[in-house]
Formats: structure tokens, C-alpha cells, sequence
């Protein structure tokens, strides 16, 4: 989170300095419509301000406890444990996609495809809402026996580990001292 | 006509412009390639030493090295850079400064007005030369309309849209400008050459973007005195018909455009 | 391994409904080859219709249409989606030990928009005034609705907007996977340089294509409720749309053009079997590129007489060094290496040469002076092509390179080779002699020319190179599909490849490992086949 964080808003702060120099150099010698120009880099940097000073928030309550993925030492073991929840295949994205597309086919040609674009995306948004629920419900502590079929079944990664007979105690000394 | 528009192409590859104004662009092209070249022969040099040396042999195994990270090279290749962009940008800063310079006292200003699909010229005194391309044939030069200017003197054009953007574009000027409506576009031109030199619209502008052609006559300053003296003030003339039409001082869009 | 398998449609369900973010990447990947092929036919009529001067192979409508919807789905539907949905969606989270996307359902929708998007742009031809012809920018006022009537010009605001709506969820998926989902020990500067490059792009991603999508609504808006944002007769201002739609515009050549950097990055260190030089030099180089990106949108505005011609010249300029950094760091990746010169790497190559050239008159390009001249003429047309050209390269070495990943199967090598011939004569052909049809004064965009301006065999020559082109494009989709049955049998790690996509099966399983090496450096699977050739420390 830490080095997510600096990315950003180092992109930030970029962004505000070639903002404040752009606006300078308008002021001076620019044409009127490049205050156009100028809004729109306020709100780029404004838009990495938000994203960047909250990663930056999500570090600070970790308190410099990195993660797995943070740890230049971080084994597969330290991660171990259900990842996350990974959804199998579903059909409401493809109807909420396909009443968006109704509904930019409104704009071409009239109110009425956006009638049928609204049947297809609100009843694809509720059974794509009640289809979280219910595998927010089994996930935890699955058990896919008991897991009825027909139904969306989320399914949980858990880290894998790996096998091999090489040597794999490379010390992060040895391979990258360059790195903290 | 043939001869006429075929530009010199020397400097290596890009043609010399017939204004004063184009010496700039010659200065950065000079600039641009004594950089651009070596270097770019560095580069390929360098791939084409890499695919022939370290190239896969069978039979000449070899164990490929490990490195990876040489600071000192890195760096220089980062800072060289640097300082060739910034001197390129010092040329460049000054070509354009020189360039763009617009003269308080022109010796004619002319106001050129473009539209779907032509050209209108208006002089000082409300003389007009307007017209549009042929749009059956493109070899048809007699048609169009055309921007007399003398040459040797510094002639200021104000670019005007009278309806989409254009792109008031001459090669031999070596110069584009835009006619974009509700922008005010003004620049010089001094034209070393007295000749005929094509010119075109060269910004998509609808259908017959292609036929948006027009001629620059750049006349010996006393030629174009006389003519000047000779086209009665406010007369139109349209392109493709000889002669002097009788005409009116006006702003108005010349009937040739919208649909 | 202790995943739960959800059922797994099969057929023509599996590609509706899946949420593998292999599957969709797939999706993606095929959808946007079927658009290369569908834009690179319309390159072929347009260089028909100007093999000779006064040609009327078509009328002047119809060839406004083919430029328009050619650059319109090249960019938003080929190279662009082709590079971080694409390859992205299918490498990203194997490259980083993560088992699916972030967003899976989320994923699927993407690609639904993208593929209704590119839809409507090509349906848009069926419609009684044709497909757009305002060409891919759409200056206004010529798109206003009175010199751009009917549905053609409303289905391309839609059809891109939906694909940069598709753009923006990627990126969102994209951006939330590699910050949350990475392998144990895959820290940000262990990721491959693909990765990185593909989140820089997400930003462009999430920071351009709003603002396209806001100067689309404003000139729909225009269109259909009587607005004024582009009339200037009722005070607006068409100059907004060119700062709009380059304040995306500039980004975007970034947004197509870095992750085939990514991709080159990994086929150049694998195929030379080295770790890649200057690994951070070049994270930085990507990141320099993705900032001053934003800082260069008036570039293509120089001759508009409205933009302030100094600072975004230096600021083009400026972007010139990273992109030279990142040459040096790819020849520093093949120095003292073991070349492997399979059709991969030779597209890789390819890409080198042709983005170097087109380099190089972006930095003349770059110079206002410069630009004036050239600003529209065919220079532009050949420098952005050869850009572009190298990216095309570029996308297919990463077709060659991952091709047995994604089907367990290696492409023919002969008639990759003969594709790669063919191509890079082809691409040369047709666009080096445009240089020169630009520095004598041809415009672009035009479908007819004057036979006495000296243009005439030049574009007799281009044309055929565009047409050997096509040849070799024809002959990698001929060698995809008869590959995908008859292709050698690749196993897991064909190429001895050094990131995470190379320790899972091939095509990999569903949720991708069945056991992650240690990650202690960017190249885990080559530290695991190679501890005795480790990256020697030190400078």
C-alpha cells in the first residue's frame, strides 16, 4: 500500500505543479479557451489527490504492518488462507451490458429503446445483486458438499503452495541488496 | 503546372520554402537532423551489432550474462537526452518567436475567408477574388480562386471560417494555419518568389474537402501595384470567369456555401 | 490446491456468461483481431481509391467513411482494447500469482460494452447516410447536426462511448486487482514491467476517456436538445471540443502504445534470456511517460493559432527522453544475452525499428515551427503509422509469445516468419514514401489529387505496400487458426520463460495455479529453472 500510494500521488503532485505552471503561463500569454485546458488538469489531479490520499489512508491504519504482497521476504504460507471470492460464470453482466447498449441506442434513435434498455439493466442489476448475497452467505467456511448445484456457486482461491526440489532459499540479500 | 508545383526536394528530403518566414523552418530541420541522424544510426547500429553478436549459435553455447543495472550508463542516457532537447527547444524557441511575428505595419492585409468548399480573398479596398474548386474534376485548375500578393513586401492575412474549420495550407509557404470558428488568426507572409503556388484546405471540412484548392499568384511588387489599381473597389471576381464582374461590398456568406 | 469449482458452462454459454478472466481476455483479443482485420480492409479501400490521381473508385462520402471509422476502430477497438484488455485481462493477474480479476462479473460487463460499442460502429455503415464522416477526431462545428445529419454520426458518440465506458471498468478491475491481489512476495517493484505498464495505462485510462465522454455528451447534446456548446453563433466555442478531445486525445496514444512497450519488454528478456535492464530506470521511464502525458494535448493544436505553443513544446519534447531511455534499456536487456530469434522476438524487432523511426519524426514533429509545415500532411500520417505500425508488431510478437500459454500450442514458425517478411516490407513500402508525399505538400484526408503535384508514384507505391501488408496480416489469422489444431504441443514453459504466467499449465486451469514458486525477485519461474544464473548484483 505504501508504494500504491506514492505512485499516486506523486502523479499528484506532478499534475498540480504542471497545473499551476500551465495556468501561469495562460494568465500571461494564452488564449482564452485554454482556461479549458486548465479545468481539465484540476480535475485530473484532484482525481489522484482522492485515490492517492486514500491508499495513503489504508497504509496508515495498517499501522507499518505490510502486507504478503508488501514483504520482499513474504512466503506462499504467509498468504495462506481463502484469497478471496471469485464469482463463477454469471449471466446478468451480459444483460446489464446489453440494456446499457439499449440505453446508448436511445440516444441514436429515440426514448423507446431506452424503455427496453431499463427492463434488461434493472432486472439484471437485481439478479446480479441477490446472486452476491447468496454467495456472501455460503462462502465463509464452505463446504461444497453442501453446496446445491444450479445455483451460482462463488468459488474461494486459497494460495497455493509449490513443490520442487530445487532450492529455492535465495536470500533477498544475496539477489537484491539494492532493496530494503 | 507540372513544373511549376513540383517543390525542390533537397534539405534532405523536405522542400525550401519560397517565404522569408520558411528560413525558420529550414534552421530546425538543419538542427533536427544533425541530431536525429546520429542518433538514429546509433540505435539501429546498436540493435543490428546485438542480433549479429549475441544471436543464438547452435553448437557456440554460451552462457548469457546476468547483469542488470549499469548506473553510469543509465544516467548518460537519460541526461544526454535532456540536454538535446533542450537546445533543440532553444532553436525551436526562437525560430518560432522570429516566426510568429506579426508586423504593426503590413504592406497589404488581406482577409481570407474559407468555406464548404472555397475560398473567398477580400483586399483593402472591398475588391473580392472568391470561388470554389471544380468538383467533377481535380486536374481543373482554371477554376479556382486565387490569393494575388506581391512579393517582397510583408503581406498580413487574417484567417477567417465562414462556417466548419478549414486550413489555410500553401507547401511552397512551408505553413498551415487554422480558420476556426471564433478564433482570430493572423500572420505575415513575405513571398521571395514571384510565382504560382498551389494551395489547399487541409483540414477534413465534409464531401469535397479534396476540391478546396486555390492558387497564390505572388506578383513583382510593381505587377501587383498596377493590378491592384486596376479591380474597382467592392468588385467581385469569381474564379473560372475572366474579367471584372461589377459587385458589392459585403460580409455575407457568398451563396456558394451552405446547403 | 483448495478451490471450490463452480459449474462451468460449455459451448457458446461459456463465452456469454464466463467470468474467467482468461476466458473474457480471450474474448477480447479475438473481438479486437476481427476489428484490425475489419479497419485494415478499409486502409485497402482507401489506398485503392488513391492508387491513381483522379481515381473514383468510390465517392468522396464513402471515403470520408472508411478514414473515419478505419482510425475510429483501429484506436478504439483494436490496439487500444487489444493491449490492456486483451493481453491484459488474460496476463495481469497470472503475471502477479493472482487466481481471477478482481471484479469478475464486472469483467464480463466490460466486454459487453466493448463489444456492443464496436457493434454499433460498424452497423453505423447500414444506416441511410452511411457511418460517421467527420474523421476520428470530429471537429466541430462540422459534426453539428446540421452539416452531420442522421444516425451515422449519434452511433459513433455511442459506440465509442461505450467502449470508454468499457475502458474505464477495465481499468477500475485492473487497477483493484494489482493493488490487491498480488502473489505473497510480488511486490510492486518485483512486478513484471508488463504490469506496470498496463497500470499506468489504466490511469490515462481512468483519467482521459471521462473527459472524451464529457465533450460526447456536450455534442450530443448539441445535436439533439439544441444546445450551443460547439456554435459559435449562439456563443460557443468549437475550439473546446479540440482541447477536449485532445486532453484525451494525447493521452490516448500513451494509453495504446505502453502496454505493447510491456509486451515487447518481457519477449526481449525472455528470447535474450536475461533479467531486463535497468528494471527500475524503466518503471520510471513508464511512469514519466504516463505523467508528461497529460501535458501534452495542444500538440495537435499548434496551428489552431489558440494554444501556447512554448510549454507544450517543451512538454513533447520532454516525452521524447523516457521513450529514448526505454530503447536504450531494451538494447542493454539483449546486450551480451542468447538470442533466440524465433518470429516472437523478430516481431519484437520489428517493433524496435519501425517505433524508432516514428520516434524520431515525433520529435520533429514536436517543434511548432516544424509542425506548421507539416500539421495534416501525409509526414503526419507516416509518423503516426510507423508509431502505431511498431505497436501492431508489437501486439502480434505478444500473439507469437503467448499463443501456447492461452492454447496450449506453439503458431507455425514458418509462416510467421513469412508473415513478418511481408509485413515489414509491406509497412515500409506503403509508409515511407508518405514522408516524402507530405514534405511535397499532400494533404491527408483527401480522395482525389491533382496528377501534376508530383504525388502520383508515390502513392502508386504505397498502395502496394499496403496491399503486401494485408498479405501478411492474412497469413498470422491463417496461421492462428490452423495452429490452434495442428500447432506443436507447447508444454507449460516453451520459451523458458521468466515470469509467473510461465509456472501454470497450458492453457492454465481455472483460477490459474496449482503452486506458486518463491517469489524473490521479477523473473520467480527463471530463478526456480535457473539458480545456478541468477541476476548478478552490483553495476
Amino acid at each position: 500500500m505504501k508504494v500504491e500510494s506514492r505512485v499516486i500521488l506523486g502523479a499528484f503532485i506532478f499534475l498540480t505543479c504542471l497545473c499551476g505552471v500551465y495556468w501561469g503561463a495562460v494568465a500571461v500569454h494564452g488564449h482564452a479557451s485554454e482556461r479549458s485546458g486548465i479545468a481539465m488538469l484540476v480535475f485530473s489531479f484532484s482525481a489522484y489527490f482522492l485515490l492517492g490520499s486514500y491508499l495513503l489512508l489504508q497504509w496508515k491504519r495498517r499501522h507499518g504492518v505490510p502486507r504478503p504482497e508488501d514483504r520482499f521476504d513474504a512466503t506462499q504460507d504467509d498468504g495462506a488462507g481463502v484469497i478471496d471470492y471469485f464469482p463463477s460464470a454469471s449471466i446478468w453482466p451480459a444483460g446489464l451490458g446489453l440494456g446499457a447498449i439499449f440505453f446508448g441506442m436511445a440516444l441514436v434513435w429515440g426514448l423507446w429503446y431506452a424503455y427496453i434498455g431499463g427492463v434488461l439493466a434493472i432486472g439484471s442489476i437485481i439478479g446480479w445483486v441477490t446472486e452476491s448475497d447468496y454467495t456472501m452467505d455460503v462462502l465463509p467456511g464452505i463446504d461444497p458438499d453442501e453446496v446445491e448445484l444450479g445455483h451460482d456457486v462463488a468459488s474461494g482461491a486459497t494460495r497455493p503452495h509449490y513443490h520442487t526440489d530445487v532450492d529455492h532459499s535465495l536470500s533477498e540479500e544475496v539477489v537484491h541488496p539494492h532493496h530494503h | 503546372m507540372h513544373q511549376l508545383t513540383r517543390l525542390p526536394a533537397t534539405d534532405f528530403g523536405s522542400p525550401h520554402g519560397v517565404t522569408k518566414q520558411a528560413q525558420w523552418a529550414r534552421l530546425l530541420w538543419h538542427i533536427s537532423y544533425y541530431f536525429a541522424v546520429p542518433i538514429g544510426l546509433l540505435v539501429i547500429g546498436l540493435i543490428v551489432w546485438a542480433l549479429v553478436r549475441y544471436r543464438e549459435r547452435p553448437g557456440k553455447e554460451r552462457t548469457p550474462a546476468q547483469f542488470q543495472y549499469h548506473i553510469p550508463i543509465e544516467a548518460a542516457y537519460t541526461i544526454i537526452p535532456l540536454v538535446v532537447v533542450a537546445i533543440i527547444f532553444g532553436f525551436m524557441f526562437n525560430a518560432e518567436n522570429k516566426q510568429g511575428a506579426v508586423s504593426p505595419t503590413p504592406a497589404v492585409k488581406i482577409t481570407v475567408d474559407g468555406f464548404q468548399w472555397g475560398w473567398r480573398f477580400v483586399y483593402p479596398n472591398g475588391h473580392v477574388q472568391v470561388g470554389t474548386g471544380n468538383y467533377n474534376n481535380i486536374n481543373d485548375n482554371n477554376g479556382l480562386p486565387v490569393l494575388v500578393m506581391p512579393a517582397n513586401e510583408t503581406v498580413q492575412l487574417h484567417v477567417v471560417s465562414l462556417d466548419v474549420v478549414h486550413t489555410f495550407y500553401v507547401p511552397a509557404f512551408l505553413y498551415n494555419r487554422d480558420l476556426i470558428p471564433g478564433v482570430d488568426n493572423t500572420f505575415d507572409v513575405n513571398v521571395l518568389k514571384p510565382g504560382l503556388y498551389p494551395g489547399q484546405c487541409n483540414n477534413i471540412c465534409g464531401q469535397y474537402h479534396a476540391y478546396m484548392r486555390f492558387l497564390v499568384d505572388v506578383m513583382p511588387p510593381a505587377q501587383y501595384k498596377a493590378w491592384y489599381a486596376s479591380q474597382p473597389s467592392c468588385s467581385v471576381t469569381t474564379a473560372g470567369v475572366q474579367g471584372t464582374q461589377p459587385g458589392r461590398c459585403t460580409n455575407e456568406t457568398p451563396g456558394l456555401s451552405h446547403t | 490446491m483448495d478451490v471450490v469449482p463452480g459449474p462451468r458452462p460449455r459451448g457458446l454459454v461459456k463465452y456469454i456468461t464466463s467470468t474467467d478472466h482468461k476466458q473474457i481476455g480471450l474474448n477480447y483479443i479475438v473481438t479486437a483481431l476481427i476489428a484490425f482485420v475489419v479497419a485494415g480492409a478499409m486502409a485497402e479501400v482507401m489506398r485503392t481509391q488513391l492508387i491513381v490521381p483522379d481515381n473514383h473508385f468510390v465517392t468522396p462520402n464513402v471515403y470520408n467513411q472508411m478514414f473515419t471509422m478505419h482510425g475510429t476502430i483501429m484506436l478504439f477497438v483494436f490496439v487500444g482494447p487489444l493491449g490492456f484488455a486483451g493481453f491484459g485481462n488474460y496476463l495481469v493477474p497470472l503475471m502477479i500469482g493472482a487466481p481471477d480479476m478482481a471484479f469478475p462479473r464486472f469483467n464480463n460487463l466490460s466486454y459487453w460494452l466493448y463489444l456492443g460499442g464496436f457493434s454499433l460502429l460498424v452497423l453505423s455503415f447500414a444506416t441511410n447516410n452511411g457511418a460517421a464522416e467527420f474523421g476520428w477526431f470530429g471537429y466541430a462545428p462540422l459534426t453539428e447536426a446540421i452539416r452531420s445529419p442522421g444516425p451515422g454520426a449519434d452511433m459513433w458518440l455511442v459506440g465509442v462511448g461505450l467502449t470508454g465506458f468499457s475502458g474505464i471498468f477495465s481499468a477500475v478491475n485492473i487497477i483493484t486487482t494489482i493493488f490487491t491481489l498480488r502473489a505473497p512476495g510480488m511486490v510492486m517493484f518485483r512486478m513484471p514491467i508488463y504490469v506496470w505498464n498496463v497500470l499506468v495505462t489504466m490511469f490515462l485510462v481512468l483519467l482521459a476517456f471521462p473527459v472524451l465522454t464529457s465533450a460526447f455528451a456536450l455534442l450530443w447534446i448539441d445535436r439533439h436538445l439544441g444546445g450551443q456548446f460547439f456554435d459559435v453563433t449562439h456563443g460557443g466555442q468549437p475550439i473546446l471540443w479540440q482541447n477536449m478531445f485532445w486532453f484525451f486525445g494525447h493521452p490516448e496514444v500513451y494509453i495504446i502504445a505502453l502496454p505493447f512497450f510491456g509486451v515487447v519488454t518481457e519477449v526481449i528478456a525472455t528470447m535474450s534470456k536475461k533479467p531486463v535492464f535497468g528494471y527500475k530506470g524503466m518503471i520510471g521511464a513508464t511512469l514519466s511517460i504516463g505523467a508528461l502525458s497529460m501535458g501534452v494535448w495542444a500538440h495537435h493544436m499548434y496551428t489552431t493559432g489558440a494554444v501556447l505553443l512554448p510549454f507544450f513544446a517543451a512538454m513533447s519534447l520532454l516525452i521524447a527522453v523516457p521513450t529514448g531511455i526505454k530503447f536504450f534499456n531494451w538494447i542493454g536487456t539483449m546486450w551480451r544475452g542468447t538470442l533466440v530469434l524465433n518470429t516472437a522476438m523478430l516481431f519484437s524487432i520489428g517493433f524496435l525499428l519501425q517505433f524508432l523511426f516514428g520516434g524520431i519524426t515525433g520529435v520533429i514533429l514536436a517543434q511548432p515551427v516544424l509542425d506548421f509545415q507539416l500539421h495534416n500532411t501525409y509526414f503526419v500520417v507516416a509518423h503516426f503509422h510507423y508509431v502505431i505500425m511498431g505497436l501492431v508488431m508489437g501486439a502480434f510478437s505478444g500473439l507469437y509469445y503467448w499463443y501456447p500459454k492461452m492454447t496450449g500450442r506453439k503458431m507455425n514458425e514458418t509462416l510467421g516468419m513469412i508473415s513478418f517478411a511481408l509485413m515489414l516490407i509491406g509497412f515500409n513500402l506503403t509508409f515511407f514514401p508518405q514522408h516524402t508525399l507530405g514534405l511535397r505538400g499532400m494533404p491527408r484526408r483527401i480522395e482525389v489529387y491533382n496528377a501534376g503535384m508530383g504525388w502520383n508514384f508515390l502513392n502508386l507505391l504505397s498502395s502496394v505496400g499496403a496491399y503486401v501488408t494485408g498479405i501478411g496480416v492474412v497469413v498470422t489469422v491463417v496461421n492462428m487458426w490452423r495452429s490452434l489444431r495442428r500447432g506443436e504441443i507447447a508444454g507449460d514453459n516453451p520459451w523458458d520463460g521468466q515470469t509467473l504466467e510461465w509456472a501454470c499449465s497450458s492453457p492454465p486451469p481455472d483460477h490459474n495455479f496449482e503452486a506458486l514458486p518463491p517469489i524473490r525477485s521479477e523473473r520467480p519461474v527463471w530463478d526456480a529453472n535457473h539458480p545456478d544464473l541468477l541476476t548478478k548484483v552490483g553495476h
